[in-house]
């Protein structure tokens, strides 16, 4: 909302200067976002008279004037037709400046002289209207300043007016709370009107079919109008208020809308067929033009109101092109209406019209003011046309609008609920100020009627905030309530989480973040099968567009295309992780499955930017770092399975994480055809794991200490031919299974392939430590049982011990 | 023969402290002290002393030997130690080359505030929840005191999943579901992505939020300017000005935004506060009782409060950020600053 404050100051004396007043505002709710300053666009320009006007000798598209400051009489040559001796017109002197930094020269046109210029209104930027010299007041004296004549120069307040606020939508709403922080009066405008003898009843008529959606319609009937520019103290008021002038019937409607915030409409009443006003539900299919030039199908209950014959307007929100008021209208039928807020919406936005009128109807309109506004606005249209309103104005209110009465209020209420020690006395002042009425109701309670242009009035609640609002937030004092332990835990996920946070970080991965949904090609991107249920996924209406339309369903995705981007930035090597949600699709009628995910993603160097290092990033690495985890999670239950379910993975360099025989995840390397697609050169690792089913309590498992034994340990190795296709899990687990008391660990420490042993096979090498806890074990002691175990890994591999 | 004596210890003092090599410090001990050295010498003629004076030109000599060697001694350790050193600096490393441990990765940023904000919170006994980011329009609005058809809507462009289910635009039905399971006393933080339908420089189709609750007997809105207050001057600092003042959350009644004086000019007025001096950091407000019947909760003896506020935003100011999109677009060159 935009407020002038010389226009505010029609309504109440204030004199504050306009930050103050934008402050009182701000913290009053009403938030002032910005303050404007109007300036005249031109210097030096003053009211002139035209005392002659003649044909220019050579140029006949041109006239010779003399015009007079008062004082002095200047030639000023003049393109323009509309001017007559003794017109008032706008001169710009020698010296003077308009708009677009123009200096005016004295010059010789066309072999006669000009000393200055006559301006049009868009050559001054005072209005639009180009079509000629502006005509100003025939009042003004000669020789004034043009800025002081028409009173240009204003401040202007961009009001943020927040949605429960519709009184505050137009000037007198924001006088009454100015007056109320600033303890002036408020002066309201004297409506009285000027009735001729030509009763309206006997012209017209209005029925209402469906008054649930227009409880309300009033109307008068303005006769001999004359169509005309608005005189220039409205167009400076509506440019002001940001809105464009047309003329003075529509203007002066718009003046009022924004003067007391009643939307009207002003018809053409030649064009109503039938002499009447029908207010009706839009028919099936029907089809309406409204002034905006535009047609369209209307949706079904859209209100309309029409005349013995079609439709004219639709309710509440456009005129019809049909009805317009144009230059010749002579007669107007005038309307005041109040229609159902949430119907105005609702086809509002169907039809995709935000007017300035549905925008106060939907946030709800005074509905005592409807008479009011009704009666200011034809008797200035009458004063603006030379018109004559006629006699009495018809109110056809079938159903009564509620309003809220005695609203019951607790003094003491309000000091639990903000922590002050108000008077009752100062909260029935702050109620007063803003037009409440109170009446006692016992001992410090009191019944509140709040104006009926208050909507958002109706329960105690509303009424404490107001006092609160206008007895100042920052006076009520700040207080550290005690601490308490509730019974509630946090989300035991959640500690997890920063765990694996940390864990990743500190094995090189940054975390990144990416919207929850995206393209939905990424399923066919990831060659996802057809029963694959991650082609389950949710779809969004109304996305911002496809390629952020659906769900994800993976956050692999994300990552690769992450990962693409930076390479594309020259950034090759990454390490990057993302938790978040994936959602995938349910029964009708449920909301969709939210599953808390972790995914990784490696490429490139292991670490970025080593000087002396260089080793890429692989299967292994991207392991370790999940080993990693794991451990500090005290998850030492995890398998690793090789499978072939996820189509986007390389089928033999990928496996299923396992845990307690539970799927939890895969990890893998991307698949060279998926690689392809999404035209990536570097190898690219992921993993994803869904938290979910990681166990709540991970730290429930105990630490237990193993005592570090005294004694030495003995350590074989040995080295096994085996297929290339036995898995050095399988070796362990032959070993591990018999176990023997004094093997103290044994693992993996060389994996060969190539030059020295045959096609088809691999060397594993395997490290075996041997100890007791108690004593020194003797060589053959060792021997005995490691010769065993070897015997058995022969036995049960079928590999062969290499030489 | 004393005076002689004392002149020959100063002699070899002198000497000794012009000494440099080892060959110089073995000269000096040889020269003074061997068999056939000076002081060596002077001992030889001790019968040339008178009676009296012999005890103490026998006390001298020997003091003068100890001395003696001991200085030599001594040089010659620093000599060696100074040696040892030169050698050890001979085989030094250039310091100045870049460590090579494997670098850590670095915590989003915006994820940085959010848990920032939650261990702030825990100390005040705030537990953390959750809820679906896909959500009933019921939790999301209709039970946030947001009607159909209300114009409060228009305050968050919602995306569409069906006509009654909608991708959240705040954490607040978070604090619905648990209301409608709980009982006061409850203090409750949840922090969570969010969507609405926009999309420019300063907005991101999804952003994080954290939203508090805190409900019990007696709260008034004293205790949320005290709550608020602290956990401000704890992320933006001690001094930090703020002021409360009163706007419209349909879920709150009375609603206040908190302002912190801008961080960026002090007040002044700059771009990044839009010439007010003043960056709005929070919704807050009582809970409205009309959200308290929707859980069945009793207004007339439980109040409390409710609050609000943008994750991103926090971090933009924290750090500079301009453009709201750099959080989204995870180049890494922007993640690995925080
Ligand atoms: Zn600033």
């Amino acid at each position: 909302m935009l407020v002038s404050l010389k226009w505010l100051k029609d309504y109440v004396d204030v004199q504050l200067a306009a930050d103050d007043i934008s402050h009182k505002l701000t913290m009053a709710g009403l938030e002032v976002e910005e303050i404007k300053n109007i300036e005249p666009q031109f210097s030096h320009v003053v009211v002139g008279r035209i005392l002659s006007v003649r044909n220019h000798p050579v140029a006949d598209r041109l006239l010779l004037c003399e015009v007079t400051d008062g004082s002095q009489t200047y030639n000023v040559v003049c393109g323009a037709k509309n001017i007559a001796a003794g017109d008032i017109v706008p001169l710009a002197k020698v010296g003077a400046v308009i708009p677009g930094g123009y200096t005016i020269k004295s010059s010789v046109i066309q072999g006669e002289k000009s000393d200055g210029m006559l301006c049009s209104e868009s050559e001054l930027e005072i209005g639009d209207d180009e079509s000629g010299i502006m005509h100003l007041p025939a009042d003004l004296t000669p020789g004034m300043p043009l800025e002081t004549a028409l009173d240009i120069g204003d401040t202007v307040l961009d009001v943020n007016v927040t949605p429960n606020r519709s009184d505050c939508l137009n000037m007198i709403g924001i006088a009454r709370e100015v007056a109320a922080l600033t303890g002036k009066k408020m002066k309201p405008p004297a409506v009285k009107v000027k009735e001729s003898s030509e009763d309206i009843n006997a012209l017209t008529s209005v029925n209402i079919i469906d008054s649930d959606l227009c409880p309300r319609y009033t109307a008068r009937m303005i006769k001999k109008v004359k169509v005309g520019p608005s005189p220039v103290w409205l167009k400076i008021r509506l440019e002001a208020a940001g809105m464009r002038t047309i003329n003075n019937i529509v203007d002066a409607t718009n003046f009022v809308m924004l003067e007391m915030g009643q939307p009207l409409h002003a018809f053409d009443f030649r064009f109503l067929e039938k002499e009447k006003i029908i207010v009706r539900k839009s028919r099936d299919q029907e089809e309406f033009t409204s002034l905006d030039g535009k047609s369209r199908i209307l949706p079904a209950e859209t209100l309309l109101i029409c005349d013995g014959i079609k439709p004219v307007a639709i309710g509440g929100i456009m005129g019809g092109l049909n009805s317009e008021v144009k230059e010749d209208t002579e007669t107007i039928l005038l309307e005041s209406a109040y229609f159902n807020p949430p119907s105005i919406r609702r086809s509002a936005r169907k039809l995709g019209m935000s007017t300035d009128a549905a925008f106060r109807f939907e946030r709800g309109i005074d509905p005592e003011g409807v008479v009011n506004a009704l009666n200011r606005a034809a008797q200035l249209i009458a004063d603006l046309s030379g018109g004559t309103v006629g006699k009495n104005y018809i109110d056809e209110y079938p159903n009564k609008i509620p309003v809220v009465r005695d609203i019951p209020l607790r003094i003491d209420r309000i000091r639990e609920l903000i922590g002050i020690e108000i008077t009752a006395k100062e909260v029935v002042k702050i109620l007063r100020d803003i037009g409440m009425n109170l009446k006692q109701n016992g001992k410090g309670a009191y019944l509140v009627t709040p104006p009926t242009c208050r909507v958002d009035i109706s329960r105690e609640i509303d009424l404490i905030e107001e006092v609160i609002r206008l007895y100042g937030y920052d006076r009520v004092p700040s207080n550290m309530p005690d601490v308490f332990i509730t019974e509630m835990e946090d989300i035991p996920r959640l500690k997890l989480e920063e765990k694996i946070r940390k864990a990743m970080i500190g094995n090189g991965y940054t975390e990144i973040v990416n919207y929850s949904f995206g393209t939905p090609v990424a399923a066919d991107m990831l060659c996802l099968r057809e029963n694959d249920e991650r082609r389950r996924s949710v779809k969004i209406t109304n996305p911002l567009g496809e390629d952020l339309s659906v769900m994800r369903t993976t956050m692999i995705y994300g990552l690769l295309d992450t990962a693409k981007r930076n390479t594309n930035n020259g950034c090759f090597d990454l390490k990057m992780f993302e938790m978040g949600r994936v959602f995938l699709k349910r029964a009708k009628g449920e909301l969709p499955e939210e599953r808390n995910m972790i995914a990784g993603l490696a490429t490139g160097k292991i670490s970025d930017d080593l000087w002396n290092a260089g080793k890429n990033v692989d299967f292994y690495h991207l392991k370790g770092c999940l080993e990693n985890i794991f451990f500090d999670l005290k998850i030492d239950h995890c398998k690793y399975i090789p499978e072939n379910t996820e189509s986007f993975l390389h089928p033999g360099k990928s496996c299923a994480i396992m845990m307690n025989d539970k799927r939890i995840g895969f990890l893998g390397e991307i698949h060279p055809d998926v690689m392809e697609r999404i035209d990536f050169k570097n190898n690219v690792y992921v993993f994803e794991i869904n938290m979910d089913y990681l166990p709540d309590k991970y730290a429930d498992k105990k630490i237990i200490y193993q005592e570090i034994s005294k004694f030495p340990a003995v350590m074989r190795d040995a080295a096994f031919v085996v297929s290339v296709d036995l898995e050095a899990d399988r070796m362990l687990n032959v070993i591990l299974e018999e176990n023997e008391d004094l093997l103290e660990n044994v693992y993996v420490f060389d994996v060969y392939k190539g030059k020295g042993i045959p096609e088809g096979t691999k060397s594993l090498g395997l490290r075996f430590s041997y100890r007791a806890s108690s004593r020194t074990l003797t060589d053959s002691e060792v021997s005995s049982i490691h010769e065993k175990l070897l015997q058995k890994i022969i036995e049960v591999t079928g590999s062969k011990i290499r030489a | 023969m004393i005076n002689e004596l004392q002149q020959l210890g100063k002699d070899a003092l002198a000497e000794l402290k012009d000494a440099k090599t080892l060959d110089q410090f073995q000269n000096i001990r040889t020269k003074y002290l061997g068999r056939k050295g000076l002081l060596t010498g002077i001992l030889r003629n001790i019968a040339k002393v008178s009676d009296d004076e012999k005890p103490l030109f026998g006390k001298l000599c020997n003091e003068l030997k100890n001395s003696l060697n001991a200085n030599i001694d001594e040089a010659l350790q620093k000599h060696a130690d100074l040696k040892n050193q030169q050698d050890l600096f001979n085989d030094k490393i250039d310091v100045t080359l870049p460590g090579n441990a494997i670098k850590c990765g670095r915590i989003h940023p915006v994820i940085q505030v959010r848990q920032e904000i939650c261990s702030i919170f825990a100390s005040y006994g705030f537990s953390i929840v959750e809820g679906p980011e896909i959500e009933l329009d019921y939790y999301n609005f209709e039970a946030l005191n947001i009607p159909q058809d209300h114009p409060a809507r228009d305050m968050q462009d919602t995306f569409y999943i069906e006509d009654n289910v909608v991708l959240r635009t705040h954490t607040s039905p978070v604090q619905v579901r648990i209301m409608e399971k709980i009982q006061p006393p409850l203090r409750i933080l949840s922090p969570g992505k969010v969507y609405r339908r926009d999309s420019d420089v300063s907005h991101t189709p999804m952003f994080h939020q954290i939203e508090g609750l805190l409900v019990d007997q007696g709260v008034n809105f004293g205790d949320l300017k005290g709550i608020l207050a602290s956990f401000l001057k704890k992320i933006f600092g001690e001094s930090t000005v703020l002021r409360f003042r009163p706007s419209f959350f349909p879920f709150t009644e009375p609603s206040a935004e908190v302002d912190i004086r801008c961080v960026m000019c002090g007040g002044k007025g700059c771009r990044v506060c839009g010439q007010s001096g003043w960056l709005e950091i929070l919704g807050s407000g009582m809970v409205d009782p009309a959200v308290f019947k929707n859980v069945n909760y009793d207004s007339e003896k439980y109040s409390g409060f409710a609050f609000g506020l943008g994750l991103e935003r926090i971090a933009m100011l924290k750090y500079g950020i301009s453009d709201i999109r750099l959080f989204f677009e995870n180049d890494i060159r922007f993640l690995k600053q925080f």
